[in-house]
């Protein structure tokens, strides 16, 4: 009798658990369900007529293969979530996977772009063209200059990104190089004329030309180098030839000289990295930029290029410190005498619109307040990490108690 | 407040656990015996792979910071310990002095002089004269303290290369031979006692971004890293690369930003990875051995670490921030 009570509990959980298993597999076993679906769900069988694309597994009636008519843990009785459940039809080898994956793929938030029944905009998406990516592009940012590329104005972000996955940074869909040369051939006498008759095709044109907005003519970016123009190539480069006129940075030190101080410091960023020809290219774009210092990218993005750990420390970081962006900010690029490259040593944090007050009414920090545990001075960092912290104000530990503990034992 | 440049010597102690007797009933024997057969075939070998390769145990011999006598040390950037003279020398840069410890680890003397602005990388040959990397001046200066001489140190016969020449850290060997980083050249530079340009080591790697540290052992192998690149390379005397291991990719066991290398007399490669805030030793293969240290900033631990030297006796001497620790590896 007992045996047999255990028999029926075990064969009603067994039922249950497989009740809530993906409805997919329950799909297979049941082929067209919109009838008896669609005959509660009138409003959706209404919008479902309305709409010029509908998803195909709806169409053919196939709820049952999103759906479990059942029961389910997931919201809207959905069999998976997120983009697990596009990924039993749509392959996820088959353009989700690359070097950089767009963020909501990433997150396997299909449904942010997509909507899963029906639309009026093919690829059943919910915003046409570019009004899809403005929404979380801010199109102030993007197209907010007095000349815009035809393609961005008329919505097509396509053209050039590639909304799943890339291999190439920015999601594009080709290098850099060739990227252009589809719609721009680079041939031509007005081509010719514009580049000073230098051979440019085969070169990277966004290292001079803003692929979106600018202010300037030819699309060109917003800070340019003074012989650059100036139209004096020949500052730099032999006539109508793209090699430099003098190897390595005597190239830049013979206008820059000055510059060269800066890096003779106790710590230095004198090195040759990211295999560029130029030492200075590593982080600078001698012709034209628009970010500050003629830098060839957005400044984090100039330094994560080496730092990499460090990008993928402050990315894990549930507590950041607000300018995490700007390197600069803190950081001196070139070389500093203090750890860290820091701009003003342990006043760094102190510094003017920062933490002016900070030192003044909290724990006293300086050179005769002395850290137990290391034998040093305390400043900012002895107990706040800038970089990154799973604590609240980026403190290295516990506010409560384990950060005090550290020092004062109780 | 009183600060001293302390040497101490604790011994991490390694804690026995204690067993408790209790009476053994039949039923307890048998799972007594279950749980012995469960520990001994399931338990025990993950435990031996999850600690094999795994953290050994040091003692600290010094910690040394600054006393009122010679001050705080402020970016100390270099060191270097003279095995004839047992003598330990801080390139203290902040203060642009060189600082002279005895075999105690006690403050000698410090040496000051104009001809020398930020002191970062400093070496000794058998003679007795120093080799400096001056930051501040970005070139190497030579001391001779008998003669009280204090003077540049030029470079003569080395090829010319793409860059001006900028020095970063320096070794010395057994015959005195100079191992100079080329950095913006991406090479290293060999040159005699009179500046006399000898050979060059470089690498053709796609992925190489220049030296950061070098070494150079009694056989005449050296042993340099590439901190952007996480990748060791050890070179015969010729300089034909032997070796190279490690990268930054972002998988276990991985480099995450190794700025400094050592190597011991057993042919052990210590390993100083700066943001890790740990030392990690492998062989002349690539072959991970074991840690030592982990990231804090209490004694024993290491806080950003930038630079690490051993010894011929073992001790490792380790640069973190402004403060100066002397490790002795336990046995065992």
């Amino acid at each position: 009798m007992k045996s047999s009570g255990h028999i029926i509990w075990l064969t009603i959980g067994l039922v249950i658990f497989l009740g809530l298993q993906p409805g997919i597999i329950y799909a297979k076993a049941v082929k067209d369900t919109s009838g008896i679906c669609l005959e509660c769900h009138s409003k959706k069988a209404e919008e479902l007529t309305k709409k010029a694309i509908v998803h195909q597994p709806v169409k053919d009636g196939k709820c049952t293969w999103c759906h479990n008519p059942h029961a389910s843990k997931h919201a809207g009785l959905l069999s998976y979530t997120g983009s697990d459940l596009c990924y039993n039809c749509h392959d996820q080898k088959k353009g989700f996977m690359g070097k950089v994956v767009h963020k909501p793929v990433e997150e396997g938030n299909c449904l942010s772009c997509h909507d899963a029944h029906s639309s009026d905009i093919k690829g059943l998406l919910k915003k046409a063209g570019g009004e899809g990516g403005f929404s979380c592009h801010p199109k102030e940012s993007i197209i907010n200059k007095k000349n815009v590329h035809p393609e961005i104005k008329n919505g097509r972000c396509i053209v050039c990104h590639n909304p799943h996955s890339s291999d190439r940074e920015g999601l594009l869909i080709k290098d850099k190089k060739s990227l252009c040369a589809g719609c721009h051939p680079g041939t031509g006498e007005v081509f010719a004329k514009a580049h000073l008759g230098y051979k440019v095709s085969g070169t990277d044109c966004l290292g001079c030309h803003s692929p979106h907005s600018s202010d300037k003519k030819g699309m060109m970016k917003a800070s340019l180098h003074k012989p650059f123009e100036d139209n004096k190539c020949s500052s730099c480069h032999p006539v109508g030839s793209a090699s430099v006129i003098k190897s390595g940075i005597s190239l830049c030190t013979e206008c820059h000289e000055a510059v060269v101080a800066g890096f003779n410091k106790i710590n230095s960023h004198f090195f040759i990295g990211g295999g560029a020809d130029n030492f200075c290219n590593n982080c600078h774009n001698p012709h034209a930029s628009d970010e500050k210092y003629l830098l060839k990218d957005k400044e984090a993005r100039v330094c994560y290029e080496c730092h990499n750990d460090t990008k993928e420390y402050v990315a894990k970081s549930n507590h950041k410190h607000p300018k995490l962006g700007i390197c600069s900010d803190c950081h001196t690029s070139h070389g500093s005498n203090s750890q860290f490259f820091l701009t003003k040593g342990d006043d760094t944090c102190a510094m003017e619109n920062c933490h002016s007050t900070q030192g003044k009414f909290t724990h006293p920090i300086g050179e005769k307040i002395i850290d137990p545990r290391s034998r040093t001075p305390m400043t900012c960092t002895t107990c706040h990490n800038p970089m990154g912290s799973p604590e609240k104000a980026v403190l290295r530990f516990e506010k409560d108690r384990e950060l005090c503990e550290q020092c004062h034992q109780m | 407040m009183r600060y001293k440049s302390e040497v101490k010597s604790q011994k991490s102690e390694v804690r026995g656990q204690k067993c408790c007797k209790s009476p053994v009933t039949s039923r307890r024997l048998v799972t007594w015996c279950l749980m012995s057969f469960y520990s001994v075939f399931c338990i025990l070998p993950f435990a031996t792979t999850a600690f094999s390769g795994g953290k050994r145990g040091v003692r600290t011999v010094a910690v040394i910071t600054g006393d009122e006598i010679m001050g705080r040390l402020k970016q100390p950037s270099g060191l270097f310990f003279d095995e004839i003279k047992k003598r330990l020398y801080i390139a203290d840069s902040g203060n642009g002095r060189l600082v002279s410890f005895d075999a105690e680890f006690k403050y000698m003397a410090e040496l000051t002089n104009e001809a020398m602005t930020l002191p970062s990388s400093v070496v000794r040959n058998k003679e007795g004269h120093f080799f400096i990397l001056d930051r501040g001046k970005g070139e190497i200066v030579f001391i001779d303290l008998e003669k009280k001489v204090v003077k540049s140190f030029p470079l003569s016969g080395v090829p010319s290369a793409k860059e001006q020449f900028v020095p970063g850290r320096m070794a010395i060997d057994a015959d005195n031979k100079l191992y100079i980083i080329d950095k913006l050249n991406r090479r290293l530079i060999i040159v005699e006692q009179t500046g006399a340009f000898v050979r060059e080591v470089t690498v053709k790697d796609k992925g190489f971004f220049g030296f950061t540290d070098v070494r150079v052992d009694d056989k005449g192998e050296i042993y340099a890293i590439d901190a952007i690149a996480g990748v060791v390379y050890i070179f015969d005397d010729k300089g034909g690369i032997v070796s190279r291991f490690g990268s930054r990719e972002n998988k276990k066991d991985n480099f995450r930003f190794p700025t400094s290398l050592a190597v011991d007399k057993n042919g052990l490669i210590y390993i100083m990875d700066q943001h890790a805030g740990r030392i990690l030793v492998f062989d002349k293969k690539g072959v991970f051995q074991y840690a030592v240290s982990r990231p804090g900033v209490k004694e024993g631990e290491l806080s950003y670490p930038s630079y690490i030297f051993i010894d011929k006796e073992g001790r490792i001497y380790t640069i973190d921030g402004n403060r100066i620790q002397v490790f002795q590896e336990e046995k065992g």
